[in-house]
């Protein structure tokens, strides 16, 4: 009973979308009950200038940029702040920890006007460099953890064995570290999935908005003359991924959520 | 580790200084879009400024009672899914999907649900013969459509934080308070609730920073409206910035929205300090 | 550094010339001053946090000294690099990669020194035949008993023709049979390495049957060297003398300012009353309780002078014959008793 109320919770608005995204408008101001099916709205998205599936391949790319742009910085610092003494690693994490959870909307206009002085707006990739900016204490505080799960002995056995800092890392650090990796990948890349008032301001071409910002231009234009059935197919088609990227990484999700949270 | 701590100052500590440097400054079409010191004029105008006020106080009321009802439905969640139960893991994956969704694109979602007389709620009412409600549309009511949309979203992210503490309790603290004859409810206060107390302080603090920064669900669901009932600290910044060009009360805007979650935050700090030692009888 | 470049060459003996090693206000190990020669084994005894496992970090390089040198053949290593240094350290977890099979840990290392590949399989293969590793070859750690990891261990640190080779307590991950049974081979296969070794333990049994001589250790200061015999008869002080022997020595005070040291095997009994030999002492005593060992008994007495073990074998009727709360005679041979300085636990030599 529980469970099925649980469900019915979280499912029950995605699926009214699922349902909604197939009605023809005309069906869903008037009796519900009556009227067939459509893939309309799901063509003009697809068909429109640009293409539905261009937000999705941007947000795509930024996602993908920032991880791997995110992990390369994050590493070397987790390995260097999990090198420190408990005590001083203790204080920078509280500062790491505070940065974590900071509403990063209050930095937009800071950010907005590095964007303009340093000409990176409208710029895909660039954007990359606030996004790694904001993951960075989260990830931080991840793979810090996961490298001070790692017995030191195993360090120092490389080390005798003439294994230098980077070969030490290739080799013996990082493949122990594979989960706690994807962990924080898989949470770097929803964030940047998901993120809104940067790309916002940051972007303006239409034929480079990732998907927040484009769902909130769908949102409030009005190209969709009774837009529910436009709008209910783009959340349909703007939540695939992310579900797909859920039911497939939930384990890998779940333990970066709450390892962030406790170790933080 | 020096780039990483340099760009994380880049990113997080150096807006902060520009902000208070910028609040001090009239930087808007008026003076071409150049910075001009003012002092503290834009603080005295913040202070005498009733849309900051009425939207201080909707910011706080969303973000209170949200934090709240989220963490009372996560508790409740995390307990289930504590539970020995078939399909567990299906279970915390179906609750966990709100979450990962994008705000803007569930919000938008939120708007067809919340439609009225068309959205399922009120057809659904419709149905049974009550009136309609409006959602959307009455100042009473919309913001607490905001709050169960946030708490649709965010709830999940409570209860696996409480169900990763739920699960550092040792199953035999149960076994001997029920040996000594303590109830369900009894072992809830008496147990689980002092030992997940850093947990739900994290989970706190967290989503209290995150709510009382809420700007993609109001920008999008409501837009702040109707008649700015909605309006959160954020989007009067964003909008200050944006719209009316006002650089220099925007980000006087920002450091009091950041300021007044510092003292929120401390608060909660406080509060758990100081209801510790009671909740946990100095055990620990 | 040449060192690195030695690493195959001859090697020389270890001289440690008054290493020590203070962190903040603690010192952890003082002015020890040691030589060791090339396949001569040295095992370094004491109980835990006496110094023993700091000793090893400090000649592996993975801590720095604070004071003194370390002298490897004919070169200063104080300050080399650990990988530099031709060192082999068997950890005490063993420290195996736990993702990569048996083969895998064995090859990393030369792999990434830059040995020719032809060379590292044929070392392999030496030292899983010479292990008996070559069946489990392609396992990970994971799934390997604790015997064999350790073997792994080993040839990890073999594979590295290590000038010198230190082992921190590789057997007490084993079971006590498997541990008996290890130590001879163990024996065999560190003295073929012609390096110096340094064996870190807490056992003393071990210590004695694969040790050539033991260095005793306690709160970071070397209490003596020796061998296992000399340890046993000539203990420097107290301490030495009751860390080594199983039971442990019975130490009385029957004079003032002096200790009597009484080994328990040592040991006769004579019923109550009986008089001594003019060689022997004597001290009346009752039986509280009594273990029985198999092949010898262990009793447990108490005396004006404080609580005593005496151990007998099984043989002895008298011994065996006895109820707790009987009286009796405990005497030994005067020459058997080592007196110790009450107050600085030294040795005294009886006058």
């Amino acid at each position: 009973m529980n469970r099925l109320l649980l469900i019915l919770w979280s499912l029950g608005p995605m699926l009214w979308q699922l349902y909604t995204s197939f009605r023809p408008n005309a069906t869903l101001t008037g009796n519900p009950m009556q009227g067939g099916w459509t893939l309309e709205h799901y063509q003009a998205l697809l068909g429109g200038n640009p293409p539905f599936w261009r937000y999705l391949l941007n947000s795509g790319v930024v996602g993908l940029s920032s991880t791997l742009l995110t992990l390369v910085v994050a590493v070397p610092c987790a390995y260097g702040l999990s090198r420190l003494g408990r005590k001083t690693a203790r204080n920078v994490n509280v500062l790491v920890a505070i940065a974590a959870a900071f509403p990063y909307v209050l930095l937009f206009l800071a950010l907005l006007q590095l964007a303009r002085d340093l000409h990176l707006g409208n710029n895909l990739l660039a954007l990359s460099l606030p996004y790694t900016g904001l993951s960075l204490p989260l990830a931080i505080l991840l793979l810090q953890a996961s490298f001070r799960d790692i017995p030191p002995e195993l360090e120092e056995a490389a080390r005798l064995e003439g294994l230098g800092l980077w070969q030490r890392l290739r080799w013996v650090l990082l493949p122990l570290m594979a989960p706690a990796i994807a962990s924080a990948s898989l949470l770097i890349f929803l964030f940047c999935w998901n993120e809104y008032p940067i790309a916002l301001t940051w972007l303006s071409r239409a034929d480079l908005l990732t998907l927040a910002p484009a769902m909130a231009r769908i949102a409030g234009a009005s190209v969709f003359t009774v837009p529910y059935g436009g709008f209910a197919a783009a959340t349909v088609l703007g939540s695939i991924p992310l579900i797909v990227l859920v039911l497939v990484f939930q384990r890998q999700i779940v333990s970066g959520l709450t390892q962030g949270a406790i170790k933080g | 580790m020096a780039p990483a701590l340099l760009l994380l100052l880049a990113v997080f500590a150096l807006p902060m200084l520009q902000y208070a440097w910028l609040s001090t400054q009239a930087q808007t079409v008026l003076t071409e879009l150049e910075p001009q010191p003012v002092g503290l004029a834009q603080w005295q105008r913040l202070l005498q400024d009733g849309r900051f006020w009425q939207d201080a106080f909707q910011t706080l009321r969303f973000g209170l009672c949200s934090v709240g009802l989220e963490l009372v439905l996560g508790l409740a969640v995390a307990l289930l899914l504590n539970q020995p139960l078939r399909g567990r893991t299906l279970l915390r994956t179906v609750s966990l999907l709100p979450w990962a969704l994008p705000t803007t694109v569930m919000a938008l979602g939120w708007r067809w649900i919340f439609n009225d007389p068309f959205g399922p709620i009120n057809l659904l009412l419709a149905q049974v013969g009550l009136p309609t409600v409006s959602f959307l549309g009455d100042p009473a009511i919309t913001w607490l459509s905001m709050v169960w949309a946030d708490t649709w979203k965010t709830t999940p992210f409570v209860a696996l934080l409480l169900l990763a503490g739920l699960q550092t309790i040792p199953a035999d603290l149960y076994e001997a308070a029920a040996l000594e004859g303590a109830n369900r409810w009894q072992s809830l206060r008496r147990i689980t609730l002092p030992l997940l107390s850093p947990y739900i302080l994290i989970a706190v603090l967290f989503r209290l920073a995150q709510a009382l920064g809420v700007f993609d669900l109001v920008q999008v669901l409501t837009a702040g409206g109707p008649a700015g009932s909605t309006e959160s600290l954020a989007l009067y910044a964003y909008i200050n910035a944006m719209r009316f060009l006002d650089f220099g009360y925007s980000a006087t805007l920002m450091l009091a929205a950041f300021l007044l979650m510092l003292l929120l935050s401390g608060g909660a700090v406080l509060l758990w300090l100081v209801s510790r030692p009671r909740w946990a009888g100095g055990q620990r | 550094m040449t060192a690195a470049a030695n690493t195959n060459g001859s090697k020389g003996a270890l001289k440690l010339q008054q290493l020590g090693r203070r962190v903040g206000r603690q010192q952890l190990l003082e002015s020890l001053s040691l030589t060791v020669q090339p396949g001569e084994i040295l095992a370094l005894l004491g109980p835990s946090g006496c110094g023993k496992s700091t000793t090893l970090r400090l000649l592996a390089g993975l801590d720095p000294a604070s004071s003194g040198q370390i002298l490897l053949g004919d070169d200063d290593i104080t300050a080399t690099p650990p990988a530099d240094r031709g060192v082999a350290l068997v950890f005490q977890s063993y420290a195996l990669y736990p993702h990569l099979s048996v083969e895998r840990n064995l090859s990393l290392g030369p792999e990434l020194r830059g040995t020719r590949p032809e060379l590292i399989k044929e070392d392999i293969n030496r030292v899983l035949d010479l292990l008996q590793l070559q069946d489990l070859r392609h396992r990970k750690p994971a799934g390997l008993s604790g015997g064999q990891r350790q073997r792994v261990a080993l040839g990890r640190a073999l594979l590295r023709r290590p000038r010198l080779m230190l082992l921190d307590e590789p057997m007490s991950n084993l079971d006590a049979k498997l541990r008996e049974e290890l130590r001879a081979e163990l024996q065999h296969i560190l003295r073929s390495i012609g390096a110096p070794v340094i064996y870190v333990t807490h056992d003393q049994h071990e210590a004695m049957g694969l040790a050539d001589r033991i260095a005793v250790l306690e709160r970071g200061q070397l209490q003596q060297v020796g061998s296992a015999e000399e340890l046993y008869r000539r203990p420097a002080n107290s301490f030495v003398a009751g860390f080594l022997g199983n039971p442990s020595i019975n130490l009385l005070s029957l004079r003032p300012g002096l200790l009597i040291g009484l080994r328990p095997e040592q040991l006769r009994l004579a019923p109550a009353g009986a008089t001594p030999a003019s060689t022997e002492t004597s001290l009346n005593a009752q039986l509280t309780t009594r273990e029985w060992l198999g092949d010898r008994l262990l009793l447990h007495l108490s005396s004006a002078n404080g609580p005593l073990k005496v151990m007998r074998p099984s043989s002895d009727t008298l011994a065996a014959g006895l109820q707790p709360g009987a009286h009796l005679e405990v005497q030994w041979s005067r020459g058997d008793a080592l007196c110790f300085d009450a107050r600085s636990g030294e040795r005294i030599e009886p006058s």
